[in-house]
């Protein structure tokens, strides 16, 4: 694993759109920290030790609410506050060396997204076999440099910018992709069908299965997650232009939430753009 | 529960990805979408009545923008390697990618899988040419779309992950 650092920064912004009465997205962009000072030690190569010092990471979460009557607002509060909770206290920062140790990890992620499902079911009701109660979406980064860790579940994306090319890290867990992915539709008959877009996959939904993924990031390499209020609104090659252009997170954020509104507004947009600095 | 990482290496579009969706899912799809990073997958089986979970890494493939990230591979426990018996080019490759590989996750047990098998027609390996691959690799011929080989092959891995020394003797 390389040793090179970088300067994380990272902004999020959320926006209720043009057309919304509530914003049902939400956010959270936290670090988590781990530090053991060496103080004294007889052991003559201590080198072990200062690779535990000030291990860090970095958690960036974007949550998208469905179902009426603030049911959408409160899942995605609900799955935030929960995944935030349960990573505090049960989720170890991972210093990547350890295969086993990262296995565990992954698993530790995927039940904080568990437990966040389970959470809007217990405090929001159960959404019955009609699916119709309070859903969420959820896209999760865990940075722990250089490794992004990602858990993803329903419709909104996270991407990475490198050498000036979007790539998309997430797979949208829809109706369409669902039977795209079995074989049953191809890519043009999802486009004419209307159900498509519905979430086949939610917290709080009676689907609900994240995928895993991962990736090295680089210096220089900008991380975006964001909900379909974006997507929907802004192409793929106008928010690489904004991301290339941005000379700050918090300057291209703004930036892709204007462009988002000059799109129609249809939908809440919520992003967090996280740029790797060469430290 | 034993647990091991499995991650699976090959050039772009020869099937990585398929091969886990069929063995994993027991699913088919004829769309192509290529692998950003690392996807991950479990499945859960048992050898010889002990239980084991292979961790299967799928790792993007090896295109003309990006090689394969090697640090992905430290601490597998085995590797398959797939090349795509309709495009003879994704088998020339597989040792230079061997040996990048190697230096990452070692000496551990691998199979090779020729896959799209079910693609008669377009099959590019000559009899003369699979025999002289065999004399280096532990081959199985695989068809995600079929299912033909899939099973085998990530059973053979698991076995030999099992038993490592057995394996490379």
């Amino acid at each position: 694993m390389t040793t090179t650092t970088v300067r994380v920064d990272a902004f999020g912004q959320t926006d209720i759109g043009l057309r919304r009465k509530t914003n049902e997205d939400q956010f959270v962009i936290m670090t988590l920290s781990k530090a053991a000072e060496l103080r004294q030690t007889s052991v003559q190569d201590a080198t072990v030790f200062q690779e535990l010092s000030g291990q860090e990471g970095w958690l960036f979460v974007v949550a998208d609410g469905v179902g009426g009557h603030r049911g959408g607002e409160l899942a995605s509060k609900t799955a935030i506050t929960s995944l935030v909770q349960y990573i505090g206290r049960a989720v170890s920062c991972f210093s990547g060396v350890d295969p086993d140790g990262e296995h565990q990890f992954l698993e530790q992620l995927e039940g904080a997204v568990h437990e966040a499902h389970r959470r809007i079911f217990e405090e929001l009701g159960d959404s019955g076999a009609g699916g119709q109660g309070p859903a969420t979406t959820l896209t999760m980064v865990m940075l722990m440099w250089p490794r992004a860790y990602v858990v993803h579940v329903g419709d909104s994306r996270a991407f990475f910018l490198r050498n000036g090319r979007l790539r998309q890290l997430t797979q949208d867990q829809t109706t369409g992709e669902f039977l795209m992915a079995r074989g049953v539709w191809t890519e043009e008959q999802a486009r004419k069908m209307p159900i498509a877009g519905a979430l086949a996959s939610a917290l709080g939904a009676p689907e609900m299965k994240p995928s895993v993924g991962l990736v090295d990031l680089q210096p220089g390499d900008t991380l975006l997650l964001c909900t379909d209020g974006l997507t929907k609104f802004v192409s793929d090659e106008r928010i690489t232009e904004v991301l290339v252009g941005a000379g700050d997170a918090e300057s291209a954020c703004r930036e892709l939430v204007e462009a988002a509104l000059a799109g129609g507004g249809g939908d809440n947009v919520t992003l967090i753009a996280a740029r790797m600095v060469p430290g | 529960m034993i647990q091991k990482k499995v991650c699976m290496v090959g050039v772009f579009g020869t099937g990585k990805s398929s091969l886990v969706q069929r063995f994993v899912h027991s699913l088919f799809s004829e769309r192509y979408l290529s692998t950003v990073g690392v996807k991950i997958d479990r499945k859960s089986l048992e050898l010889d009545g002990i239980p084991m979970t292979l961790v299967l890494w799928d790792l993007a493939g090896r295109d003309k923008h990006e090689d394969i990230t090697v640090s992905y591979l430290r601490g597998s426990h085995a590797v398959l390697y797939v090349a795509d018996g309709t495009r003879k080019e994704t088998c020339d490759q597989l040792s230079e990618l061997r040996a990048l590989a190697r230096d990452a996750a070692g000496d551990v047990p691998t199979v090779l899988a020729l896959n799209k098998s079910d693609l008669v027609d377009s099959w590019m390996l000559t009899p003369d040419y699979e025999s002289a691959l065999a004399a280096e690799w532990e081959i199985v011929r695989t068809s995600a779309k079929t299912g033909a080989g899939v099973e085998e092959a990530f059973l053979r891995l698991a076995r030999a992950a099992q038993a490592p020394k057995r394996a490379q003797s």
